[in-house]
């Protein structure tokens, strides 16, 4: 017996783009954001480095990032993190993802929305947040 | 305050390996290990036995599954000490009555001065969840997790919520960091929660483990006979159901868990005896027994006699009515009209229903709330069905006001619903979707969704919908008025519908 509705098919997904708290971006465009996860664009406005952080793109979990971020299939995401390994760390967990990116100024991760904790700062897309209707990184 | 005696080990350490040779982040590991200590989240009260009341009540109702006693006995904890932010906060997430659980989370919000940090930060968790502040809500609920990650409460609020929200993920990451493997009530909980994932495996050995902590209970077969059912192992389920049934004869649950899970094997004629048995057998409280002769009524849509149905359904209407129970009287004319193939009726069924529901006799104002947002998303459908795009367009407008308003997830999705489906039948697929998945527990959401996709080209996401749908085990009145039909579509084609084979046929 179970004690209330039990769900039939998981939410749609969210990822929350996440950086330092030091860092004084608040908000990116989605063309913005896509430049950096294709290493078309490395260097914040101040000047300091951008390190990537993520999971696996090619694993099951990350495949709306790699649709909408990377445009990429599984395979290509793989071989392009092995080409881009001076500014893309692949993490295991969101937990190591939120880790890096607390400590490391320059960083930006993305994360499931529902691993975020209060040590990083959300980075809007297009100006929205997360739970905003119409927000770029939502869906299956 | 309270020291819990389980005892784990928290070790924090970063292990760097090689994933493939690009740079890697290890997770960090937690091995439980014995005689180390191990952070537990304390329970703030100024009386001793208000603090072991709640750890009581805590007990009864995670592991034993005595939700009412369990609520009786919060309540005189708060009465012994109604300064127990924490006693308040529990009464407010156990309660069966949604308005003891506002007024609860009221006061443990206004007491939670009396509280830690940590007990703060849990009381607000729940506060900023109720006040639509989601992510102050999750950044929250983490960092008490990450406080203690091996507390058995935390835990099961944690991984709670996040079941609710249907973060299947997350709180099986959770669970299988804590290390936790004694607690019946979590790993009930869990099991249920891999079944969500479709990890019917997990699933399974989480029921394996119940059933050995608990075997002369009825409560682990029933679990595990729902679970099974899932999975769509329907004469393993009955097993178990009948297992359960033999422990305690009174587990009436299970009894109409044997008739539910006839109804979805197609045997509807054994389904109606069982169901039978169940109501001559056992004195059900009023809404278990409107539950049960729905699931009873929707045997008839199964078998496609909706004359049969309607007769059925239309007893039940009545049943209601004599009751002056509005909320179930509601529900049961707008589940005649989603029987309805005549829009005209449907939609007379439709008036009906809100009639029902504005009458607002014994039921809380939150449920009429949804019942409204529910019959309003029917109807338009109904609206749609007709091609009377004005109709559906001024009722969506009047259901987007009443969500926007109301601040109630159930409106919200059935908003999003509605939403999804009229933005689909003006070909507005990329929008439809955006509304369709904030829906996807909903059946009827899921075969547009599907669609959709299909229609943008995003097949991976219409394969893993498809297969979503494809395999729905759920005695609802949706899913018969969806999956059997969805189901036939995939493997006769000839058989379908527009919609059903826009997105059936891809497979």
């Amino acid at each position: 017996m179970w004690v209330a509705i039990v769900p039939c098919a998981a939410q749609a997904k969210q990822f929350a783009i996440v950086a330092d708290k030091a860092n004084s971006v608040s908000n990116l465009t989605a063309s913005e954001l896509v430049k950096i996860f294709t290493a078309h664009k490395q260097n914040w406005p101040d000047g300091k480095a951008i390190t990537i952080v993520m999971r696996d793109p090619s694993s099951a979990d990350m495949q709306l990032v790699l649709r909408k971020l990377m445009n990429m299939t599984a395979e290509q995401a793989h071989a392009f993190v092995l080409a881009h390994r001076d500014v893309i760390m692949v993490a295991d967990t969101d937990d190591a993802v939120l880790r890096f990116v607390s400590t490391s100024p320059g960083a930006i991760g993305v994360v499931d929305l529902y691993s975020l904790t209060q040590d990083v700062s959300v980075v809007k897309i297009d100006g929205k947040l997360p739970v905003e209707q119409g927000y770029f990184l939502r869906g299956n | 305050m309270i020291y819990k005696t389980s005892i784990f080990k928290i070790a924090v350490s970063v292990i760097c390996v090689s994933l493939f040779s690009a740079a890697t982040i290890a997770e960090e590991t937690a091995s439980p290990a014995t005689n180390a200590p191990v952070a537990v989240f304390t329970l703030t009260t100024k009386s001793p036995e208000a603090r072991r009341l709640v750890e009581e009540a805590l007990d009864l109702y995670l592991d034993k599954v005595e939700q009412e006693q369990a609520n009786e006995i919060l309540r005189k904890a708060v009465q012994v000490d109604p300064d127990f932010a924490m006693g308040h906060e529990f009464l407010a997430q156990i309660s069966l009555d949604s308005a003891e659980q506002v007024s609860e989370q009221g006061k443990a919000f206004a007491t939670k001065n009396h509280a830690t940090n940590s007990e703060q930060l849990v009381i607000e968790w729940y506060q900023d969840a109720g006040d639509h502040k989601l992510i102050s809500a999750i950044t929250k609920m983490n960092d008490v997790v990450n406080q203690y990650p091996h507390d058995k409460w935390v835990v099961w609020m944690t991984t709670w919520w996040l079941f609710n929200q249907s973060q299947f993920e997350r709180a099986s990451a959770i669970y299988e960091h804590s290390g936790i493997t004694d607690s019946p009530g979590l790993i009930n909980n869990m099991g249920y929660n891999y079944a969500a994932m479709r990890q019917f495996d997990k699933a399974f050995a989480m029921m394996d483990k119940y059933v050995a902590l608990l075997p002369n209970d009825s409560n682990p077969q029933d679990s595990y006979a729902e679970i099974l059912r899932m999975a769509g192992r329907f004469n393993q389920s009955i097993e178990h159901y009948r297992a359960s049934l033999v422990i305690n004869p009174e587990f009436y649950s299970s009894q109409f868990g044997i008739a539910d899970t006839y109804s979805l094997m197609g045997d509807q004629v054994q389904a109606r005896k069982e169901y039978e048995i169940g109501f001559k057998k056992f004195t059900l409280p009023e809404l278990q027994q409107i539950l049960w002769k729905t699931r009873e009524a929707t045997t008839y849509v199964r078998e496609g006699d909706y004359e049969g149905a309607e007769h059925a359904f239309q007893s039940i209407a009545d049943y209601a009515h004599t009751r002056h129970n509005s909320q179930a009287e509601a529900d049961t004319y707008r589940q005649m009209a989603m029987c309805e193939q005549n829009p005209k009726q449907a939609l007379a069924y439709l008036d009906k229903a809100e009639a029902a529901a504005q009458e607002g006799n014994n039921a809380l104002k939150i449920a009429l709330t949804q019942e409204l947002a529910q019959i309003l998303r029917a109807r338009v459908e109904v609206a749609l069905k007709m091609g009377n795009k004005q109709m559906a367009n001024s009722t969506l407008a009047r259901l987007d006001n009443m969500a926007e308003s109301s601040n109630d997830r159930l409106s919200e999705l059935a908003y999003h619903g509605a939403a999804g489906e009229v933005l689909f039948s003006e070909r507005n697929y990329d929008q439809a979707i955006s509304h369709l998945e904030e829906d996807n527990n909903n059946p009827f959401s899921l075969k547009l969704l599907a669609s959709a996709y299909q229609k943008i080209g995003y097949s991976a996401g219409a394969k893993r919908t498809n297969e979503t749908l494809t395999n729905l085990n759920d005695p609802t009145l949706e899913q018969a008025l969806v999956v059997p039909a969805f189901r036939k579509c995939s493997d006769t084609p000839s058989s379908c519908t527009t919609n059903t084979k826009s997105a059936a046929l891809k497979r």
